[in-house]
């Protein structure tokens, strides 16, 4: 049990980096990159829980499974939105994707 | 020891309408790759229509057998998949609108979608079957998994949608807005999922109902952590104000039609989830009613803040899809309502309020992007002045977008006006009175919003005197949009009637 603390407060710095990543960072690939962090985050409070919680079960490991699997093919796509924007514009830095709402 | 739950031959017929679309989407995908590139792809259109119907056709049976044993006495839902998935009232009505709402925006589309614009027209058919299924699945999923794998279909697929039309660069700035929000969203929807798991060892939502009162007295802050972290997601996936800056973008730089998608489908699909989960979880046992009320309470303040910053975005805009988006953003406000109220409280019959105004809802958004799209054919620009003349240069087109207008801004005798009015008074009825107060003063600004658009169809000479050209599925579906919001004005009963005869919120929302 004393355990289970540790790895959500690690969880918890994982998910707040992430998020100050998506937030803040201006080069795109960083930004899908801080998403990604904030996925593993989540990936292992389900872990930590499927372990140390108060009903451990194998459930959180199958939930971390499929959330992998979808982040993968989430971030496939994202790139590929990503490498269809660079063909237009030649830049990553997302301050300069402003063309819209003009 | 273990319980194995796989899929038999009698679960495959509970899940025709998804399979129905599965394999339509294969068929299409393989046509699409068979065909000799000079080949017309608009028949791959039909062909993606064809299969929403036939799943829709499912779906009224399912309905139709349920109210058959509903008659006999018996269970009026279906299990399957280790109660992961449920085939009941509840998921059926949301998932006979998506079809129906993605049917019509497919069939808007024919013929308005071109080649230079969209180089790849055969997936940009297809691609909303598979995100139909997603929407699908999120309406009737019982189980966190289940219904994050719904939500991430839909959403992968929207990202591809949106960014189609890959030679603008618009198109792609806007995919990108999109896939960085919906992530975002999506993360924090997994991680209060993941405190739900954690503090009760499951993800059915049943059995966190079950469990979750007994964690309630130890890990309090942890309760709130998970409820919070998912309002905040769901905001995000909604739009809801103050989350709410991506929707314009996003909704500008997408092709017309998926625009449509995001407004109807992918929102009421994400409506579905949260309804499901927070009636689900939210009630449990406890004896800790401060926890419950500051859950609702957030909701509440979040749809309130969606309706006033929607309209006060929105009066301003002079883009019509941006103005669009907005008042979308307002729209998700106002069916929001429904849930935050308390349902302890002489207030059951939310469901039916709620899909009443997203009947009424769909339509004026399918109808009104339909107009959208002719004008944009037309005039090649989404600025409100496109609209200028058009009474005069297609007289019926600005009569039907007159009513679309009406129920978007909530006058009587349209669809809108009634949905307003119910959610109205149930907020009355539940002692809301801030909110009603809220709806109320937002719906009486929204008016000087769509008026905007009827000054300029009816007063305002356009800089051609040209008449617009109409495709004739387009202008099918403008006539049907407009029809259906007049007469769900004329006679809002049956429908209620029939919705409140159909769903019974112990058997629909408690899953088991």
């Amino acid at each position: 049990m004393s355990m289970l603390g540790s790895y959500l407060t690690l969880a918890a710095v994982l998910f707040c980096v992430g998020l100050f990543g998506v937030l803040t960072k201006r080069n795109a690939i960083i930004v899908l990159l801080s998403i990604e962090l904030m996925l593993n985050a989540v990936n292992l409070n389900l872990v930590a829980f499927s372990k140390y919680g108060a009903q451990p079960s194998l459930a959180g490991q199958i939930f971390s499974l499929f959330s992998m699997t979808v982040a993968a093919a989430e971030a496939a796509v994202g790139i590929a939105v990503l490498i269809a924007l660079y063909r237009r514009k030649a830049t990553v830095n997302v301050d300069e994707y402003d063309e819209l709402g003009r | 020891m273990i319980q194995t739950n796989t899929l038999t031959w009698s679960d495959t017929w509970y899940m025709a309408p998804e399979l129905a679309l599965v394999v339509a989407t294969l068929v299409l995908a393989a046509l699409d790759l068979a065909l000799p590139r000079r080949t017309n792809r608009d028949w791959i259109g039909w062909g993606a229509l064809a299969g929403l119907v036939a799943a829709g056709v499912f779906v009224g049976w399912h309905i139709h057998d349920l109210r058959s044993a509903a008659g006999a006495g018996e269970q009026t839902y279906h299990s399957l998949l280790g109660g992961s998935y449920r085939i009941d009232d509840f998921g059926n009505l949301l998932k006979l609108i998506f079809l129906g709402a993605s049917a019509l925006l497919v069939l808007a589309s024919l013929g308005t979608v071109k080649r230079e614009d969209v180089p790849i027209k055969g997936e940009f058919y297809y691609l909303f079957l598979p995100a139909v299924v997603g929407a699908m699945v999120m309406a009737s999923s019982a189980d966190l998994i289940t219904l994050f794998l719904g939500m991430e279909l839909l959403g992968i697929t929207s990202y591809i949608l949106v960014g189609v039309r890959k030679r603008t660069g618009v198109s792609g700035e806007a995919a990108f807005k999109y896939v960085v929000t919906g992530g975002t969203a999506s993360a924090f929807i997994l991680y209060g999922m993941s405190f739900l798991y954690g503090l009760t060892g499951s993800t059915n939502l049943g059995a966190i109902r079950g469990a979750l009162g007994g964690a309630a007295a130890d890990s309090r802050a942890l309760i709130y952590a998970a409820f919070f972290l998912l309002i905040v997601g769901f905001a995000l996936k909604l739009a809801l104000a103050p989350f709410h800056a991506w929707a314009p973008d996003v909704y500008q730089g997408a092709p017309t039609p998926v625009t449509s998608f995001l407004a109807v489908v992918a929102k009421g699909a994400v409506f579905a989830m949260a309804y499901r989960l927070f009636l689900n979880t939210a009630y449990f046992q406890t004896d800790d009613s401060r926890l419950r009320g500051d859950v609702f309470l957030a909701l509440a303040v979040l749809a309130a803040a969606a309706m006033i910053v929607g309209i006060a975005g929105a009066l301003k805009q002079q883009s019509a899809k941006r103005l669009l988006a907005l008042s979308g953003v307002a729209n998700a406000g106002v069916l929001l309502v429904p849930l935050a109220l308390d349902v302890t409280d002489l207030h059951a019959s939310l469901f039916s309020e709620f899909l009443y105004y997203f009947i009424a809802y769909v339509f004026m958004n399918v109808g009104a992007f339909a107009v959208l799209t002719v004008i944009l054919r037309d005039a090649g620009s989404d600025k409100l002045s496109a609209f200028a003349g058009l009474y005069h240069r297609a007289p019926w087109t600005a009569v039907a977008m007159t009513a679309l207008l009406c129920s978007l801004a909530g006058l009587p005798i349209t669809g809108g006006f009634f949905g307003k009015l119910f959610i109205l008074f149930a907020s009355v009825q539940t002692k809301a009175y801030w909110l009603a107060a809220i709806l109320l003063a937002t719906t009486v600004v929204s008016y000087y919003v769509y008026f905007s658009f009827i000054r300029q169809m009816y007063m305002r000479t356009g800089d051609t005197d040209g008449k617009v050209a109409v495709p004739v599925p387009a202008g099918i579906v403008i006539w049907l949009s407009a029809a259906a919001t007049v007469a769900l004005g004329l006679a809002p009963k049956p429908v209620l009637d029939w919705v409140g005869g159909v769903y019974s919120l112990a058997v629909d929302f408690v899953a088991r």
